[in-house]
């Protein structure tokens, strides 16, 4: 569950312009972002945009060329066993080593981890029923995702980053793999991180979103916060675009000779879009998909981080009133 | 770590030990025949001593006729690629197997940093592979014998076998090979790429700097080399043309002179042959720690 | 057991779904005062949605004064709705099962069955100024 706090509390995860260089190429650049605890943070783009690239960095499996991230407030030091351990990851594919028993691995978990939970893992195989003296490639992809889910959960790490986690999965694997996700967010104060290049499965269970093209974050902050922020305009073609009430972020002019007008997603607040409309200009509320696939057209300059809605709009939930 | 490397090699070393196995029984068998063919041939008395093998000719025509080939030659040339195959295997996916199937990814971001992963495994597989190959020269020692008794250490195909040289060929493929696993991030191309360099320095060593790692030795052909019919170079000779056993003859010279490695330069050979190769594996395995911790960009 | 479901096409963001099925299985009886809804896990398990979202619904339904939470022990229905009682339900039912037919027949999208009744009830309150 999400805490956004305006300043007060320790960020789950803070990346400070993170960069990335290969050789002469900038695969990622000045990417900040922050995400708060107990979020479900997705980060989306498209194939090639460097999501990996930016979740090794901030796993601490890559060193980056520029900028740094710290977890909890603490600062990571790639490759060293204290960064590490402060995340739980399941990488693209979810990897495992083949030949292994589900035995094997939970071995391999607790003799590479300081703080493993055996318990949990071996509770969490009971209830999904998959034997532990089984072998990893006799299982499914979506058994083996959670067998993948499930090293990361024993970790005990607070924070926990998905890279695809279901991208390989058929749908009902999918389904699961999302049903565990949620229960898991909604039992502790975990902190999630999840990649994705499918943007329709994320809506329902994000909270937090990061938007990652052409090696730049986009756009990041909160979910609801975001959606309110933006909307949708239906104006006349030539309507110029300083006359519109807000940021252009992704303007569409129709072709259509006989309706001739555009589709502009607009970043925009409430004052601004009620001094500045006119009466003849259709506003829609923004859905996910349009939010996040104006941003990954919007060719231009990347934006900087930027604030989330005022704390007087959003909600602070407690869970603990309602969690049993 | 310990138990992560033993279960992730776990196979290897069972069929490291079922080799060794074969290798036992295959020695057992031809060496306890060789030692009862020993003695019937009326080798195993004082004459080999006394005479230098000039006086047991017909016993030393009979064995080499029934071991000879067997064991000079075959066994070599079959034996000559097992420690390289053996260092490949072993070493050519130790690194390169988790760049290939994405497991670095799971491997590296567990809570031990990678240089330590790395350094582990290659002490304790190299730890393990010095134990086989030392398990392998005592098997193949114990074999060579009586053969030994005829031929010498020098001669090449007991010197390849004995002593300390086999575990050093070993140590030093799967060296290479865990090094092109880093660099070429498939398997069995890096063992490909190792075995190729691996053979040919053991190959350029063997036949064109061992004989010379010490100035050889010149003496005046032996008297009695003149009149009996064993006595020559190479390994079916006995005696050699110096009319010794165990010296190892490397060419004749004008005036009737032989140059020669006596077989009291054994030891000293083993070392510096065995340091040579252990010098190798320790730059490649230097190499692949050093790369591991450089290398930025893990795309396999 | 009340079970929560979403409607993934219909643009109602889903917490505001989850609260309007609590209003309505209250209207319709199917809640009553001191019923224990779903935990926050369940509903996030059962419909794969962010805890957050039912977070929110919960928060929403208090604020409405129609649930709380009491700590250790989960959400309770608190208002007291005099719901549509099953007799009434049933009776009203048959005569509208049979108008949805025929307004169906006759071509009318949910969309249009919608815009005619809140015509109606329009006209009705004219009527009744």
């Amino acid at each position: 569950m999400a805490e956004h706090d305006a300043g007060g509390n320790v960020p789950a995860l803070r990346a400070e312009r993170l960069g990335k260089r290969y050789g002469k190429v900038w695969g990622l650049r000045d990417c900040t972002l922050e995400v708060p605890v107990g979020a479900v943070a997705a980060l989306v783009g498209p194939n090639g945009a460097g999501k990996t690239t930016l979740l090794e960095m901030i796993i601490g499996l890559l060193k980056p060329t520029e900028g740094q991230v710290s977890v909890f407030g603490e600062t990571s030091r790639a490759g060293t066993a204290e960064t590490l351990a402060r995340v739980g990851y399941v990488a693209q594919d979810h990897p495992l080593y083949r030949d292994f028993t589900v035995a094997d691995m939970f071995h391999l978990g607790h003799a590479m981890n300081p703080s493993w939970d055996r318990k949990l893992a071996v509770a969490r195989m009971e209830a999904l029923g998959i034997p532990l003296k089984r072998k990893v490639k006799s299982m499914s992809g979506g058994q083996q995702a959670q067998v993948s889910l499930t090293m990361a959960l024993a970790k005990r790490a607070p924070l926990l980053v998905l890279d695809e986690p279901v991208s390989s999965l058929d749908p009902v694997a999918r389904l699961e793999f999302m049903r565990d996700v949620m229960a898991s967010a909604a039992d502790s104060e975990l902190t999630f991180l999840i990649s994705s290049h499918v943007v329709s499965e994320l809506e329902r269970i994000c909270d937090w979103l990061i938007i990652l093209a052409n090696g730049h974050v986009q756009l990041a902050g909160p979910a609801d916060g975001l959606l309110a922020a933006h909307q949708l305009l239906t104006v006349p073609r030539d309507t110029p675009g300083a006359e519109l009430p807000g940021t252009v972020i992704h303007r569409t002019d129709s072709d259509s000779p006989s309706y001739r007008h555009s589709t502009v997603l607009i970043r925009t607040d409430a004052d601004q879009l009620d001094a500045r409309s006119h009466p003849g200009w259709q506003v829609d509320p923004v859905s996910f998909e349009q939010l996040v696939l104006g941003y990954l057209q919007h060719q231009s300059t990347p934006l900087t981080h930027d604030d989330p809605a005022p704390a007087a709009q959003r909600p602070r939930p407690n869970t603990k009133e309602f969690t049993r | 770590m310990i138990w992560v490397t033993w279960r992730q090699h776990r196979g290897q070393a069972i069929a490291c030990l079922a080799l060794l196995a074969a290798l036992a029984v295959y020695a057992i068998i031809e060496g306890t025949s060789m030692r009862s063919a020993f003695s019937s041939d009326g080798l195993a008395g004082s004459c080999l001593a006394r005479t230098q093998g000039t006086g047991c000719e017909n016993g030393i025509g009979a064995f080499m006729g029934k071991f000879g080939s067997g064991v000079n030659i075959a066994f070599w040339s079959v034996a000559l690629i097992v420690p390289g195959l053996i260092g490949v295997l072993v070493g050519g996916s130790l690194i390169a197997r988790e760049l290939e199937y994405g497991t670095w990814r799971l491997a590296w971001s567990q809570s031990v940093p990678r240089a330590r992963w790395l350094a582990v495994k290659l002490a304790l597989v190299t730890g393990g592979l010095i134990v086989l190959g030392a398990a392998m020269t005592a098997v193949i020692m114990w074999y060579r014998a009586p053969m030994d008794q005829l031929t010498g250490r020098l001669q090449h195909n007991a010197f390849d076998f004995e002593g300390l040289v086999l575990t050093a060929y070993i140590l030093c493929a799967f060296g290479f090979a865990v090094l092109a696993g880093l660099l070429i991030r498939r398997s069995i191309p890096a063992m490909v790429a190792a075995f190729i360099p691996w053979l040919t320095i053991r190959l350029v060593i063997e036949f064109i700097f061992r004989d010379h790692f010490l100035a050889p030795l010149t003496t005046a052909m032996a008297a009695s080399c003149y009149t009996q019919t064993g006595c020559g170079t190479g390994v079916g000779a006995v005696p050699q043309s110096t009319g010794r056993i165990g010296d190892l003859i490397l060419g004749s010279k004008p005036g009737n002179l032989v140059s020669y490695q006596p077989p009291d330069r054994f030891w000293p050979f083993q070392f510096i042959e065995a340091g040579i190769f252990v010098a190798l594996t320790a730059a490649a395995l230097g190499a692949t720690i050093l790369l591991l911790r450089r290398r930025a960009a893990w795309s396999a | 057991m009340f079970r929560f479901r979403l409607d993934g096409s219909s643009g109602v963001p889903p917490y505001l779904q989850l609260v309007h099925q609590v209003r309505q299985s209250l209207l319709l009886g199917y809640l009553r005062e001191g019923d224990r809804l779903p935990t926050v896990k369940d509903v996030a398990a059962d419909l794969v949605i962010n805890p957050n979202t039912v977070v929110k619904a919960y928060r929403q339904l208090e604020h409405e004064g129609l649930a709380g939470g009491r700590p250790g022990q989960g959400t309770f229905i608190t208002a007291t709705e005099s719901p549509v009682v099953p007799e009434t339900q049933a009776a009203l039912r048959e005569p509208l099962d049979r108008w949805l037919r025929d307004a169906e027949a006759a071509g009318l999208n949910a969309e249009a069955v919608t815009a005619l009744i809140a015509l109606a009830r329009q006209d009705m309150r004219k009527e009744r100024i």
